[in-house]
């Protein structure tokens, strides 16, 4: 037998455990409950242990570039052992729930139940119920109240931590930020003996608010250290397929762009970008420590990041036959991003216009106009890409049926395009999903369109989009489940769960998602579902986002009056209220 | 361009993996060991790589192969071998690399040994196995895609050996692998499990051994030469 490296788990014998293996042995893809993935550590005796679990299932979790920073810091720079857990699919739940046997750690086997701290991170609200899930599984108390000294403290981190409340009773704390800063602090704070001692400690952290506890909003904490920071370099490489199965290197955390919907590009400020040379040595490293041979870029708005080309180029040329990946282009640059891609590497592609009016791009801040479209349209397929996905929302605030069909006439120009340019090669596909109003944006408080509205202009696009283009919208019903919970105050926790007791799991896979279950719980809980609006700012008495309100109301005047606003970047500040003291831009020089 | 059989076990956790996964995790140890897999000629190059006999989900391999072309010039040594056992994850470890020249090798399954336990009554499985040794054949319809096929297990599988152990007991059984196919091991531990009405719950599936037709002369498999 091999000696094998430091901190690897012999699991060459009989492992897993009898009773596991048993489960292992009636469920679908067990390769997701079994671990062994390289670069998996385990340490033995390890003081505290700590859980860190993705509220979905083993292929989506493991791709979660968040966790593996977690993972690694925590395991690597503190006494502590982190650990995994995912969300087991519904026929392992069942087995599991028939057999007794709970919730266990990819690393050891050992019941998550055991360990000192158990975090969540949590990417979206419709996996709150897949939170509700993983405890039960588990066998930890749902409701924080119920949990002593032998239960593990439950935090919650993310961006859907903007808005805790519907989920506030069922977590001992939430960290509102980015947590890298802290992390010697909490891992400290899990030191102390008593649960009461613990989480006393866990409230003077900077960034955690606890339902029930704390008498104000927690400050969103923002790691200003984040471009001199490495990457993770010693990351969990999967040995059965994920959805992103490649090296993943942050280059830019943040975004300027300032697109008035997007809850992500406001809850990230300010930005900050990584060098060129530390980006392009950490791609080099990390192609040697998980032998993938495809690299992808990772950022809110990867084209907005300063060194995009240089680092392009340098990263493709580590590697013969290397691919290099964006997750997004955007459309008025595509034409220059385009060209540093590889011809060999050329599949599809996504531009997301967005909207299919001027109006209503200006309004939401997109500030993208026709010709631009056109053009990167042209320089998509003229690039030899065979495929292009056009992505956009529908439901925006103050859109009218007008602006909905021009989502279709865009998809005819395109179509247009490449029948001229691809001669019938090249695939067109438009995706239109559903605007939902998110905490701390300049929408925050504007109506949800509601289900009928939603219904119709799907209908609208769907009647409207020339022949061969294949569109696809996203369930009206999980959206509508989605609006409620973004805003919802305290009381939609009663929602969350009732909707669990009904049997709502994987709430945003559409095979799972049963709006049944969400009806059910509505009746009995009273909690409205779909309403279009709210009647105040709920998650500010959790979360102080450092947006300024005055911000938040000028970009929605303007929105209103059809005004862009800079992107930052460019020289002309908008008054966010982010940057300040300790915190600003790092840009590239 | 050289042509190597890799020889590798898979345990533990890895057992649980896919055929495919199982290629693209050997696939992945040669990129982590810095030893190049040669490419595939066209538009979108693929490692010239292959498991001759797919593993079963679940199972245990105790002595696998892989059939890997690597460029000209790359040597298989203890240094090799040592580089991939160090860049393998848990579960996996290569075990021996021969170099079989130049010629692309086609090694054929002939026969697989496996050994299986199963839970349940150890007097009921037992009894199952014997009304297996003792019949003429042994019917079961494959059904998939393509359609239903009805195959004769006994044409494939030689007799089967029950040995109690805790909770149940353990099957020894080898596939002969013909012309026209072979038997799963699923499908014959589904036999005895409903003859013997427990539950057909595969634990512990370990392919013991294989024997191969086509290996390349004077090479013999998973001899540790390296």
């Amino acid at each position: 037998m091999t000696k094998l490296p430091p901190g690897f788990p012999d699991h060459s014998g009989d492992w897993p455990p009898d009773e596991i293996a048993r489960l292992l042995a009636r469920v679908t893809r067990p390769g997701r409950y079994a671990g062994g993935e390289f670069n998996t550590r385990v340490k033995p005796g390890a003081r505290p242990r700590i859980v860190l679990s993705y509220p979905d299932v083993y292929e989506i979790g493991v791709s979660n570039p968040a966790l593996q920073i977690l993972y690694s810091h925590l395991n690597d720079a503190t006494p502590a052992s982190a650990e995994r857990a995912y969300c087991p699919w519904p026929d392992m739940a069942g087995f599991m729930r028939s057999s007794g046997v709970p919730l266990w750690t990819l690393e050891t086997f050992a019941p998550v139940s055991g360990c000192d701290l158990w975090g969540f991170t949590l990417p979206h609200e419709l996996c709150y119920t897949n939170v509700l899930e993983m405890l039960d599984l588990a066998g930890v108390p749902l409701h924080a109240v119920e949990r002593d000294g032998e239960h593990p403290i439950v935090l919650g981190g993310g961006p859907a931590v903007a808005n805790p409340w519907p989920l506030a009773p069922f977590f001992d704390a939430f960290f509102v930020g980015e947590v890298e800063g802290h992390l010697d602090a909490i891992v400290a704070a899990m030191q102390l003996e008593s649960r009461e001692a613990r989480l006393r400690a866990l409230a003077a952290v900077p960034g955690v608010w606890m339902p029930g506890r704390s008498t104000g909003p927690a400050e969103r904490q923002v790691f200003t250290g984040f471009s001199a920071s490495q990457p993770v370099l010693r990351p969990v490489v999967p040995v059965m397929e994920a959805v992103h199965d490649r090296v993943v290197i942050e280059v830019m955390r943040g975004c300027t762009g300032g697109c008035r919907f997007c809850q992500a590009g406001m809850w990230y400020r300010p930005v900050r970008e990584r060098p060129v040379d530390l980006v392009v040595e950490a791609a080099d490293r990390l192609l040697d420590e998980t032998g993938c041979d495809e690299v992808s870029l990772l950022s809110l708005s990867s084209c907005d990041y300063g060194g995009v080309a240089e680092t392009l180029t340098r990263v493709r040329d580590l590697r013969p036959g290397l691919r290099v990946s964006l997750p997004s282009l955007r459309i008025d640059s595509a034409a220059e991003s385009l060209a540093g891609f590889a011809a060999d590497q050329r599949g599809s592609l996504t531009l997301a216009p967005e909207a299919g009016s001027q109006e209503l791009r200006d309004a939401i801040n997109k500030g993208v106009d026709e010709t631009q479209f056109e053009e990167a349209v042209r320089a998509t397929f003229e690039s030899g890409f065979t495929g292009l996905k056009l992505y956009f929302m529908i439901g925006l605030p103050g859109e009218t049926d007008e602006d909905v069909l021009g989502i279709a006439r865009m998809a005819a120009s395109a179509a247009r395009l490449a029948k001229e340019i691809s001669r019938g090669r090249a695939r067109l596909s438009v995706s239109v999903s559903s605007y939902v109003p998110k905490a701390h944006t300049p929408f925050e408080l504007e109506p949800f369109a509601g289900a009928e509205t939603l219904r119709r202009r799907q209908q609208l696009v769907r009647e409207a989009v020339p022949r061969g283009v294949r569109v696809a919208f996203h369930d009206v019903a999980a959206s509508t489940v989605e609006a409620t919970l973004a805003r919802g105050g305290p009381g939609t926790d009663r929602l969350v769960e009732e909707a669990w007791r009904a049997g709502a799991r994987f709430d945003g896979w559409s095979e799972h998602f049963d709006a049944r279950h969400w009806q059910a719980a509505a009746a009995a809980t009273h909690v409205g579902i779909g309403q279009p609006g709210v009647d105040r700012a709920y998650w500010r008495d959790a979360v102080e986002a450092r947006l300024d309100q005055d911000f938040l109301e000028d970009e929605l005047a303007r929105s209103r009056d059809g005004e862009l606003t800079e992107d930052c970047r460019d020289g002309a500040c908008a008054a966010c209220g982010v940057c300040g003291g300790e915190i600003a831009m790092d840009l590239l020089a | 361009m050289t042509w190597w059989l890799v020889s590798f076990s898979r345990r533990g956790p890895a057992r649980y993996l896919s055929h495919l996964d199982t290629s693209r995790v050997v696939q992945r140890t040669f990129a982590r060991a810095g030893v190049p897999i040669a490419l595939s000629q066209g538009m979108r190059p693929k490692p010239r790589l292959s498991l001759p006999l797919p593993l079963p989900v679940g199972a245990v391999g105790a002595n696998e192969v892989a059939v890997v072309e690597v460029p000209e010039g790359v040597t298989a040594t203890t240094e090799t071998l040592k580089a991939l056992r160090m860049a393998s994850p848990p579960g996996f470890e290569a075990l021996g690399i021969v170099d079989a020249g130049d010629r692309h090798p086609r090694p054929q399954p002939r026969a697989a040994e496996y050994t299986c336990v199963v839970d349940g009554d150890a007097g009921a499985i037992a009894a199952a196995v014997e009304r297996y040794n003792d019949a003429e054949d042994a019917i079961r319809e494959r059904v998939s895609p393509k359609g239903t096929r009805r195959l004769d297990l006994k044409k494939y599988a030689g007799d089967v050996v029950a040995t109690p152990v805790d909770g149940g007991a353990q099957l020894g059984f080898t596939i002969h692998h013909r012309s026209d196919g072979a038997a799963r091991p699923q499908e014959m531990i589904d036999l005895i499990a409903e003859w013997a009405e427990v539950d057909a719950v595969m634990r512990s599936l370990v392919r013991v051994r294989i024997t191969w037709d086509h290996w390349p002369p004077d090479l013999r498999a998973g001899g540790g030469r390296s």
